[in-house]
């Protein structure tokens, strides 16, 4: 009986340490950085199969105001957690889509590219989710400044 | 031996006083935190010795044998003996309970009318910080250093925009959390002049050794022209040349400079950033070296900070520490 507990246990307590990874953070100085070389580029997986990379996306998506457009009830293009994408939804796609933005501003010249990486990571990640998870993270979110907006947490 | 013992005596003391310290008060709310400390070390410190007596006692006796009694004053002994014993922790207790009681309407007793109302919220990791200003009734923000005016209360509000902080600044007061979703006030009344320290006292991530913010308490004169500077706005026609320009462009989607396109809340306000003493709260001092070593790379001095690393040709990084010096 103690045998078949600890088999059953020893994978569980494995999985759980593998959950771990997803949210590995590497911490130390910045490299030089560019734009990804194609949608297939090697570097892709370390951004979007991280969730603290996914996440920093999220919070630079609100601080650089792009909550202030880019919410779940807005129509066409600017609907960014509807699954369509109109300029490809691959990740150098919406990493252009992002860094040349139509209308401007093209956030190339405003954003720094680890950060382009992060939140085209996180904009790609949306549709992934349950609106009812999205509306929850924007609530948690709330206390944060958004653009030139901020209004503390009330 | 003598020596090292000496040495750490010394050492262990130095630690007492100085800019971040509850042993060396400077503020009526850490003076009633301390007074209440040596009480309980008298208190605690006298149970202790008696315990440690009772046991060197009972050691020394337990080698003579003697029959106990009860014809003899052996019962009646030993009844006296915990009618004192017990009416002793009676005694202390009460003694530490009033004294808590009088320490704690201490730190709610400081309410003043004309107090100081000062607004703080916790990011990781820095401190926003904004002053109401009295005539206008408007917010006057500022980042990472707090200026008191002496022998005057001023009434913190705490809040956080992300995870639990806790604010704290040993020598002023006493610490208290800061929480989403609430706001918790605290009131400082210092009493002695000059520059103390305050540090992030809850574990709120990567680099919350680095949460911190220094603390100057000031005369009431100094403190209303510090104030209105803060409250002042760039003039925009003294804001041209590149170091300007490329800081609005990049630097801008984050940060403001009031009176400037600059507008970004995200990190600090940095309006009067060169008057400041330190950097990236309290991570590196206020100097050339520190702006410069800052913009190229934030990732290497505080790792995990939300400040990215700007890719800036040297000439242009040059230009905007040039032009965030001249920001005082």
């Amino acid at each position: 009986m103690r045998v078949r507990g600890a088999t059953i246990l020893a994978p569980v307590a494995l999985l759980a340490l593998a959950a771990c990874t997803n949210e590995a953070r590497t911490l130390g100085p910045s490299l030089p950085q560019t734009a990804p070389a194609g949608n297939a580029d090697p570097r892709v997986p370390a951004y979007q199969a991280n969730l603290y990379q996914v996440a920093q996306g999220g919070r630079y998506f609100m601080w650089y105001g792009c909550s202030g457009c880019h919410d779940d009830s807005a129509r066409g293009a600017a609907n960014l957690s509807d699954g369509r994408w109109r300029r490809g939804g691959g990740f150098a796609d919406v990493y252009r889509a992002i860094a040349r933005h139509r209308p401007a501003p093209a956030y190339e010249a405003t954003v720094p590219v680890e950060q382009l990486w992060q939140l085209t990571a996180y904009v790609r990640d949306l549709p992934a989710h349950h609106p009812e998870k999205r509306r929850r993270v924007t609530l948690d979110q709330e206390g944060e400044p958004q653009g030139s907006q901020w209004s503390g947490p009330q | 031996m003598r020596t090292a013992i000496v040495f750490l005596a010394v050492a262990t003391l130095a630690g007492c006083a100085g800019i971040q310290s509850p042993l060396s008060p400077a503020g009526d709310q850490a003076a009633a935190l301390h007074s209440l400390f040596t009480l309980m070390m008298i208190v605690c410190g006298a149970v202790y010795l008696i315990v440690l007596l009772g046991i060197v006692w009972s050691v020394l006796r337990s080698g003579t044998q003697r029959r106990f009694d009860s014809a003899s004053g052996g019962e009646r002994r030993l009844d006296r003996g915990l009618y004192v014993a017990a009416s002793a922790i009676v005694i202390g207790l009460t003694v530490l309970i009033v004294g808590s009681f009088i320490a704690d309407r201490a730190l709610v007793a400081a309410r003043e009318d004309d107090a100081v109302i000062v607004r703080i919220t916790g990011h990781q990791w820095w401190w926003r910080i904004e002053y109401r200003d009295p005539a206008s009734g408007r917010w006057i923000e500022t980042a990472n250093e707090l200026h008191l005016p002496l022998a005057r209360t001023t009434r913190v509000q705490l809040a956080s925009a992300d995870v639990i902080h806790s604010f704290w600044v040993p020598n002023v007061a006493g610490k208290i959390d800061m929480i989403p979703g609430r706001r918790n006030v605290v009131h400082l009344t210092p009493r002695r002049l000059g520059w103390f320290r305050g540090q992030c006292t809850e574990f709120c991530g990567a680099q919350h050794a680095h949460m911190a913010f220094d603390v100057k308490v000031d005369g009431q004169a100094a403190f209303d022209s510090w104030l209105a500077r803060q409250g002042s706005a760039r003039a925009p026609r003294r804001q041209s040349g590149r170091g300007a320009s490329v800081f609005v462009q990049v630097c801008g989607s984050c940060h403001r400079v009031r009176g400037t396109e600059a507008r970004g809340r995200a990190g600090p306000d940095l309006t009067h950033f060169a008057s400041r003493r330190s950097i990236a709260a309290g991570t590196l001092p206020m100097s050339r070296g520190g702006i410069q070593g800052w913009l190229a790379q934030p990732q290497a001095l505080k790792p995990g900070t939300s400040m990215p690393t700007v890719p800036l040709e040297p000439a242009d990084a040059d230009a905007v520490a040039t032009y965030l010096e001249t920001l005082r």
